[in-house]
């Protein structure tokens, strides 16, 4: 995208581009409205009661350095906990890192891409030893004959990128799981491909099922398997145990289609496995992106000229947040924070000693679950995690029990309503950066236009919280330092940017990491070995958890959730774009005609889906593109329209992703609409 | 540490004991297991496939036993326990060993049942007889004659596969799901198949007669040679030229037809082993009396899971009463009760099983069947008040014999407590997921009717060109938002972008904009 500045903010313009080739969705073309709204946040604002007022940075800073010093004393440095997020560049993802080790001395650090990007992150790391969503350029993606997508709806959430599928459609070979006719799924329609709908929640054992098919009717790549992967034999016998007609039984995918799927993708003319958070967000999702993986290497595609699996990232900077230190475990370069040798080497770049570093952490939900308790104090950058958490209703009740809540946002978000301290901070347009995309390419991020005044940036604020906690090393507020001292910090590391700097960015190559010194970068993963250290992929034996069998009452629905084409995440920034919140201005949720008939719900009723944790309201939308079991609410609205509200804080054991898109509802009419209600109607 | 032993090694003990590996490895308990067939189990619902050669034995692997063996179970391939006794807690082998238990997991599962037919005399087994070593396990006073076969074990497997390889006439006597699914494969490899069956339709005990039509129609349509109402009386033999040995010739029926071919499988149902228990005065009707985890009703040291094991609730039944019931001879809850009773024998939380309805499918190519629960009831049955009128069965049926599909599905107060589906896989495959969650139907039910048709799941919205139709999914443009910049004065794709940014995003909907264009100005 290009901005021009304008007397106020800036206009829009597409830029050619591999991964959106020059079009924007309309997220994009309204992006700017955001730089020049009058409810920007342009002074630190402190808590007095019921309202903010605004105070003075020196104030501000001087306020929190002191709370955080005592509470520290009094408690310890783990008292104090930094949230972060998947939007957030590089540089800033990077230095958050290490102001919570090295200025906070906590461990508790992690960040909403747990909510987005983990399982998919560990189930790469399990099999390939590395996690870069695509190990491929993007546009690789255009001359695939069969693209199998399960649970994303590129369509909406990321509409260029339908461009790159336009190959595979052609040749009938777009193959959507998903329990909605998604828009993406409707991409299959006209011949375009095959849309199956399993049930909520049953994608694995979908998995396992074209794991044995490929096995069994021999459509895999034996010679690949041998070679280049560990561990066939115990798959083989794991996935023997279901056939498909038991896999029938459990997913409702009937079993013709699921052997016709499973011989399409074994046709020859490039085949990419790609997962999406649909199939990721749940208590298995590792183990289901692993399913996923171990079918792609079943038929030899990673590493493969014109086949491949990936993963496609859901934030803004979703794969650079989660390569240098945001994450609770983890140490610049995707390196473990548990690893002597990662503590030292990153020690010394950081100017202390690998002793003064604290361990590992704990992972964003059960962060959460500690606030009020042995975590007293809260930093919050770019999340708002009273929308987006799991449990919303907790989440917002543990916040209230904090000693000190700072967030730093450019609107006054509803996480930042809870604040005692709401710094501002600038946003993308206005300030200088990086971000590495779904495809491990590190792009530069410019500024098109000034931040307003008072305004200051998250580098610059943790500059001057350091100085005032008294914090050894260097803390620049130039982002290009910062690049500089994070490529050092990466260096040797999975995700190595040592050969990268902002200078060498703004030539324009096409930087894939990893890109050590001296070297082109690696556009393409895999085509002699895997990151394990003998070089070979793990297929990794996985079976569904047991608890399906807890009995459903035969009223409740399925709650999944998802977004929509005019939202983005918690909805804090595109809420206040007028043009998008017009074309969705309040929460809808989809339901199947007959499930509708049987709540005596017509289309446009208002509705209430409750559960032991909450009450959410919407609209109700009835359409034929869902199943009958199951209902679709987005995840963008605030208040009681929060879908997050009924949703569980139960995590994946391996990547401590929360469960989205499983949730047991009951659905209702409701008989006497609220005036306000009716008015948002029109 | 507890000493466990368990007897049997088919897919269901081979379930307990790797649920029972972490115990194992911390060192909590002892595990010894026992099996008869000198194979490590295998998965015996594929064996079928296996004996028309459609799957090679590879796929039939169900466990990793090295696996096991590393984590210090014991176990004893071609051993079989002769007898239990329960006082001083031991078992004994066919090798002459004691082994002691403190917990004694009885999976022997069942055997192929070996009917009564003239020319084969004392084949079939006596129910209590006990089997001194492993390979008389299954054995009667005589052996079957040369060219007869229940399909139960990999041996079995072998000689049918032979048969079928060679093109030859496969007589099945039994028209169960078992030996339709048989039938199907075989046909399908090659061989022909004639299907023997005493009653009017196949499949009579999971289907309705409207469904168990549609089956003999897709069977014969595969090929299949079906004769129904014939009641098997007896076997003739014959000896070839140059062979000691009787052989298989045909099968005699009461109407004195004879059926000829050249190997004759039995497929008239299969039994629990159940002599072990029973002579040590387990509790036992038609398999192993276990409770809801699996415990036997008259001894808490001894449990028994899978095909031998009968789960009923022993305060329902009064002493010396007949227990009415089978086990279920499935894999899904065999396997259910395994990790139920590892759980529980390695001391972590047990949730118990519930008893659920099952489903059978058939596994074939080409005939998509599926059916579950009580299907008996008929559309226009009276409502038998007695029952309460809201707990009547209610019927929905759709017959389409021309094109191959058949549906009826029973309710109870909304929720499904049988059905049959042929010939329409997603429907099926629906009703599948609904029986066995006890859902409430749509109120609808034709909506369950119309998963197969192509349009199905598709938005109602029929002309891409009204008003409300969404044109570019990118950015949310409608035709009529197109039309309108039309009438503003826009004429080429590009003048309609920058008006309304339809196009400008991945680009697919440039050609129907200049379809909407190329509409307005023929008006």
């Amino acid at each position: 995208m290009r901005l021009t500045p304008q007397e106020t903010g800036a206009q829009v313009a597409a830029r050619e581009f591999p991964t959106n080739r020059g079009g924007l969705c309309k997220k994009g073309w309204t992006a700017a409205e955001l730089l020049a709204r009058s409810d920007r946040l342009t002074a630190p604002l402190r808590r007095t009661g019921t309202a903010f007022v605004e105070i003075g940075w020196d104030e501000a800073l001087d306020e929190i350095a002191d709370r955080l010093r005592s509470l520290r004393s009094t408690h310890g440095p783990d008292a104090v906990g930094v949230f972060g997020g998947g939007g957030l560049t590089n540089e800033k993802a990077y230095q958050l890192g290490k102001f919570a080790r090295v200025a906070l001395g906590t461990s508790r650090i992690d960040y909403n891409g747990r909510f987005c990007m983990s399982s998919a992150a560990a189930a790469g790391n399990r099999a390939f030893g590395i996690d870069r969503g695509l190990p491929f350029p993007v546009s690789d993606l255009d001359e695939a004959r069969t693209i199998l997508l399960l649970g994303s709806n590129v369509a909406a959430t990321m509409p260029p990128f339908i461009g790159h599928l336009s190959r595979a459609r052609e040749h009938g070979g777009l193959v959507v799981v998903d329990p909605r006719r998604s828009e993406t799924a409707r991409l299959t329609e006209q011949g375009g491909g095959i849309h199956v709908q399993p049930a909520p929640g049953t994608d694995l054992v979908f998995l396992l099922g074209l794991a044995h098919v490929v096995i069994a009717e021999g459509l895999g790549d034996p010679g690949y398997v041998d070679r280049r992967t560990e561990g066939f034999d115990a798959l083989r016998v794991s996935t023997n145990a279901w056939w498909p007609e038991r896999v029938q039984q459990v997913t409702g995918v009937p079993v013709p289609l699921l052997r016709a799927v499973a011989r399409r993708l074994a046709e020859p003319g490039g085949t990419y496995i790609l997962t999406g958070r649909g199939v990721e967000q749940h208590v298995d999702g590792t183990d289901t992106a692993t399913a996923a993986i171990n079918l792609a290497l079943l038929l030899g595609l990673p590493g493969t000229p014109g086949s491949g699996y990936g993963t496609l990232t859901g934030q803004g900077n979703g794969q650079g947040g989660r390569e240098h230190g945001q994450k609770c475990d983890q140490l610049p370069g995707y390196r473990k924070i548990t690893d002597t040798a990662a503590r030292e080497h990153v020690a010394r770049v950081w100017g202390v000693t690998a002793e003064s570093l604290p361990g590992a952490g704990v992972p964003a939900v059960e962060l959460l679950g500690m606030l009020g308790d042995e975590v007293r104090a809260l930093l919050v950058h770019g999340s708002n995690v009273v929308v987006s958490a799991p449990d919303a209703a907790a989440v917002t009740r543990q916040l209230a029990r904090l000693e000190l809540l700072v967030v730093c946002d450019f609107f006054l978000s509803e996480t930042a309503l809870l604040a005692d301290i709401v710094l501002p901070v600038t946003q993308w347009a206005e300030e200088e950066g990086t971000m590495t995309s779904l495809e491990g390419r590190v792009l530069r991020r410019r500024p098109a236009v000034p931040a307003p005044p008072g305004v200051r940036s998250e580098l610059w604020i943790m500059r001057e919280l350091a100085h005032r906690l008294d914090a050894p090393g260097t803390w620049s507020t130039d982002a290009a330092e910062v690049f500089d001292e994070l490529a050092r910090a990466s260096e040797g590391g999975i995700a190595d940017y040592s050969g990268l700097s902002h200078e060498l960015l703004d030539t324009g190559i096409a930087a894939h990491w990893p890109f050590p010194r001296r070297s082109d970068g690696t556009p393409r993963l895999f085509a002699d070995r895997f990151a394990h250290a003998d070089g070979r992929a793990r297929l990794v034996v996985v079976q569904p958890r047991r608890d399906d069998a807890a009995p459903v009452e035969p009223t409740e629905l399925t709650l999944i959730t998802g977004r929509l084409l005019e939202h983005y995440q918690s909805g804090a920034q595109t809420r206040r774009v007028p043009e998008l919140l017009d074309a969705r201005p309040e929460l809808t949720a989809q339901l199947h005609p007959a499930t509708a008939g049987r709540l005596r719900i017509a289309e446009g009723d208002p509705i209430e889906l409750r559960n032991e944790r909450g009450t959410v309201r919407a609209r109700a939308e009835v359409t034929t593109g869902i199943r009958h079991d199951t209902v679709f609410l987005p995840f963008h609205y605030p208040d009681d329209a929060r879908a997050n509200l009924l949703t569980q804080a139960i995590i994946d054991p391996v990547s401590a992703m929360p469960e989205f898109k499983r949730t047991r509802v009951s659905v209702h009419a409701v008989l006497d609409a609220p005036a306000e209600m009716t008015a948002a109607a029109r | 540490m507890i000493r466990v032993v368990v007897v049997g090694y088919g897919p269901v003990a081979a379930r307990f004991v790797e649920g029972m590996l972490p115990a194992l490895r911390r060192g909590e308990v002892s595990l010894t297991v026992l099996g008869a067939e000198g194979e490590d189990a295998y998965n015996r619902v594929l064996v079928a496939e296996y004996a028309v050669g459609r799957a090679d034995r590879s796929r039939l692997d169900i466990t990793d036993t090295a696996a096991a063996v590393d984590a210090g179970a014991d176990v004893r391939l071609g051993e079989a326990v002769v007898a239990i006794d329960r006082q001083l807690r031991t078992v004994r082998t066919s090798a002459g060993q004691r082994i002691a238990y403190d917990r004694l997991v009885l999976a022997t599962g069942g055997r192929a049942n070996v009917p009564t037919l003239a020319g084969m005399e004392r084949a079939r087994r006596e129910r209590t007889a006990r089997a001194q070593e492993p390979s008389a396990l299954d054995r009667g006073a005589r052996p079957l004659p040369t060219g007869i076969h229940a399909l139960r074990d990999l041996a079995d497997a072998d000689s049918v596969l032979a048969t079928v390889r060679a093109g030859g006439r496969i007589v099945v006597l039994g028209a169960g799901v078992l030996g339709l699914e048989f039938a199907l494969a075989a046909r399908e490899q090659g061989a022909a198949v004639v299907v023997v069956h005493h009653g009017d339709i196949p499949m009579p005990r999971n289907l309705d007669l409207g469904g168990g039509r549609m089956l003999a129609r897709a069977a014969r349509e595969a090929g299949i040679e079906i004769a129904p109402h014939s009641r098997a009386e007896s076997v003739l033999l014959r000896t070839d030229e140059g062979e000691t040995q009787q052989r298989f010739d045909a099968l005699v029926c009461a109407d004195g037809k004879q059926i000829t071919g050249d190997l004759l499988l039995l497929s008239v149902g299969v039994s629990a082993r159940t002599e072990l228990a029973a002579a040590c005065g387990l509790a036992v009707a038609a398999g192993i009396l276990v409770d809801g985890v699996g415990r036997s009703w008259n001894d808490p040291a001894v449990f028994a899971i899978g095909d031998c094991a009968q789960v009923a609730d022993a305060q329902a039944h009064p002493a010396g009463e007949h227990v009415p019931g089978a086990p279920t001879g499935l894999i899904g809850p065999g396997w259910r009760q395994a990790d139920v009773l590892a759980d529980l024998l390695s001391g972590r939380p047990v949730t118990a099983t519930r008893e659920r309805p099952t489903v059978v499918m058939l596994k074939a190519e080409g005939v998509d069947l599926v059916a579950g629960g009580d299907v008996s009831a008929d559309p226009w049955d009276e409502p038998d008040h007695a029952d309460g009128c809201a707990d009547a069965p209610q019927v929905t049926q759709w017959a389409d014999p021309a094109r191959g599909t058949y549906v009826k599905m029973v309710t109870r107060a909304g929720a499904l407590t049988g059905f049959v589906c042929v010939g329409l896989p997603r429907t099926g495959a629906e009703l599948t997921l609904l029986f066995e969650r006890g859902a409430e139907l749509p109120a609808d039910r034709s909506v369950l009717l119309r998963l197969d048709a192509d349009d199905a799941g598709a938005a109602a919205s029929g002309d891409p060109f009204a008003a409300d139709a969404t044109v570019c999914w990118c950015n949310g443009v409608t035709a009529g938002r197109i039309g309108e910049a039309v009438e503003e004065g826009a004429d080429s794709v590009e003048c309609v972008a920058s008006k309304t940014r339809a196009g400008t995003g991945c680009g697919g909907c440039r050609g129907r904009i200049a379809e909407l264009l190329a509409r307005t100005a023929t008006v």
